[in-house]
């Protein structure tokens, strides 16, 4: 790649950007992952906020993740409550929320705290790829 | 998490043991400070059971029994489950010593020469009109009570929305996210795994709209029946968590096998519901719920506790009364504990409260035990 850009390669193919799902109903994992894989990203997923702290502290993923997608409503440490830990750990990495409650005073605090989009299930494919790719656009006018 | 006290498991009444520093205890029957007013009923149809129903709930009056000639009346039955004497003839009843008031329900104008010949000096007598007058407010009074625990559980369901959301959207994004891929998925196996998931999605959404409109519908007026405690505590579970999250909470069951208490199904769901909601808020959403059936010394006792903030031993005795809440203004209504109160009253049990600051609470339903447990059907 003669420019920059967040994507990477992986397993030889080229890739635009690696996305963490965050949500604890393995379902929704999969239908996120399908759907994004399709589109050419590669996606991890964690099952609740700490193990989502967990995976972007372990091996290269500080470095390599682009993209945040996250549920609120979990067990363990909470959808805000990792957002919070992100949004000051990371800032660098844009979040997207994936939630099954439309809350708008939720929303609107969330959106203020720098979140990329609040996006209420069931979202379709292409409304999520577009988020996507707006936060993968955020992402490469950080690293500016 | 509190121990069954030894007291309760002799059988001695909880609160007759001295409370531990710091434990508060409540009991929502205060101990009358007079002498019981003893009233004995006449006639043992559909009035006589209204009145027997709302007058042993008033801890003020002394039911010394009620009489009807037809062994089949349906206000005998009732008394035989609240432990009320029952009398074939009125002479019989009537001739209690320190007998205050006798209530004559039976619409038989016959019934008036009789009571004036029979009913000692110093007995009052309520017939004919006035007696028909107390019929209808009673009658008015079990309206007003089935509405009251209506509306309270309707603005229950009101805190329902995230819960029924989160359970609703997501097999609807599944359901979404494969439709979409099927639509060009060429590998056939993956079409018909992919088809599987979305009607087991399907499935699961309607699961939730029918435990919703079971829960939501108007308490139903059949006769009380046996209900199978444990099975009852399940479904609350079930629908609780609608309300609240549970799932940083740790759950622990300790059922004793079959236990039955006699009521209305739909009222016992709701008291259990509330008593669980009320527990999980109480541990702003960490801590351990324990749930416990037990027949102990002939009765049969339900326990909900919790690890949460604990009831400060000043508002113990206040919990029970109506439109008295701690939460937010727009967070409860102060009729969740009352109308549980009235339920369990009307099942002839008692609750209790043992609480401790930045412990937790334990609420105990205690309810005479059904010994034909196991004989009859019991409703799960």
């Amino acid at each position: 790649m003669s420019e920059f850009k967040s994507g990477f390669f992986v397993g030889g193919e080229s890739c635009n950007g690696r996305v963490l799902v965050v949500d604890d109903e393995p379902d929704i994992r999969k239908v996120v992952r399908m759907t994004l894989q399709k589109a050419g990203y590669d996606v991890l997923e964690a099952e609740n906020g700490a193990k989502a702290i967990e995976t972007i502290n372990s091996g290269e993923n500080r470095l390599l993740l682009d993209v945040m997608i996250c549920d609120i409503r979990m067990p363990k440490v909470n959808g805000i409550e990792a957002i919070t830990y992100f949004r000051e750990n990371y800032p660098r990495v844009p979040l997207i929320v994936l939630t099954g409650f439309p809350d708008t005073d939720m929303a609107t605090s969330l959106l203020r705290q720098g979140v990329v989009d609040y996006l209420v299930k069931p979202v379709e494919g292409e409304k999520l790829k577009a988020s996507v790719a707006r936060a993968m656009e955020q992402r490469e006018l950080a690293h500016l | 998490m509190m121990d069954w006290p030894a007291a309760q498991r002799t059988g001695a009444a909880a609160t007759s043991a001295p409370a531990e520093p710091g434990i508060g205890r409540g009991r929502i029957e205060p101990v009358p400070a007079l002498l019981p007013m003893r009233v004995a009923i006449i006639g043992a149809g559909r009035g006589g059971m209204a009145l027997l129903d709302v007058l042993h709930q008033i801890r003020t009056i002394k039911i010394v029994g009620i009489a009807d000639r037809d062994p089949s009346a349906p206000g005998l039955t009732r008394a035989h489950e609240l432990n009320v004497p029952v009398y074939d003839r009125v002479a019989d009843l009537i001739n209690h010593q320190g007998l205050n008031l006798v209530m004559d329900v039976t619409g038989d104008p016959t019934m008036e020469s009789v009571l004036r010949k029979e009913v000692p000096a110093g007995t009052d007598v309520v017939n004919g009109q006035t007696s028909r007058l107390l019929w209808l407010l009673v009658q008015h009074e079990s309206i007003l009570q089935t509405e009251l625990l209506h509306a309270e559980k309707l603005a229950g369901i009101g805190s329902f929305a995230a819960g029924i959301a989160h359970d609703m959207n997501n097999p609807l994004q599944l359901i979404l996210g494969l439709a979409e891929n099927l639509a060009d998925e060429t590998d056939l196996d993956a079409v018909h795994t992919q088809a599987r998931d979305i009607i087991e999605a399907v499935k699961r959404t309607t699961a939730i709209c029918r435990d919703l409109t079971s829960y939501s519908r108007r308490a139903s007026l059949q006769q009380d029946c046996l209900i199978g405690v444990n099975g009852k505590l399940d479904e609350a579970l079930k629908i609780a968590r609608y309300a609240v999250a549970l799932q940083d909470i740790e759950i622990r069951k300790r059922y004793q096998p079959d236990v039955a208490v006699k009521g209305n199904p739909d009222e016992l769901l709701h008291v259990f519901v509330n008593l669980i909601t009320n527990a999980v808020q109480a541990m702003e959403h960490e801590g351990a719920l324990t749930l416990e059936t037990a027949v102990v010394a002939g009765t049969t006792q339900i326990r909900v506790s919790d690890t949460g903030c604990g009831i400060p031993p000043e508002l113990l005795d206040r919990i029970f009364e109506p439109f008295f809440t701690t939460k937010p203004p727009g967070k409860g209504t102060g009729l969740g504990l009352y109308n549980i109160k009235s339920v369990i009253h009307h099942m002839n049990g008692t609750i209790e409260v043992e609480s401790q600051v930045g412990r937790g609470s334990t609420f105990t339903l205690t309810f005479p035990h059904d010994s034909s447990v196991g004989e009859r059907s019991v409703q799960p």
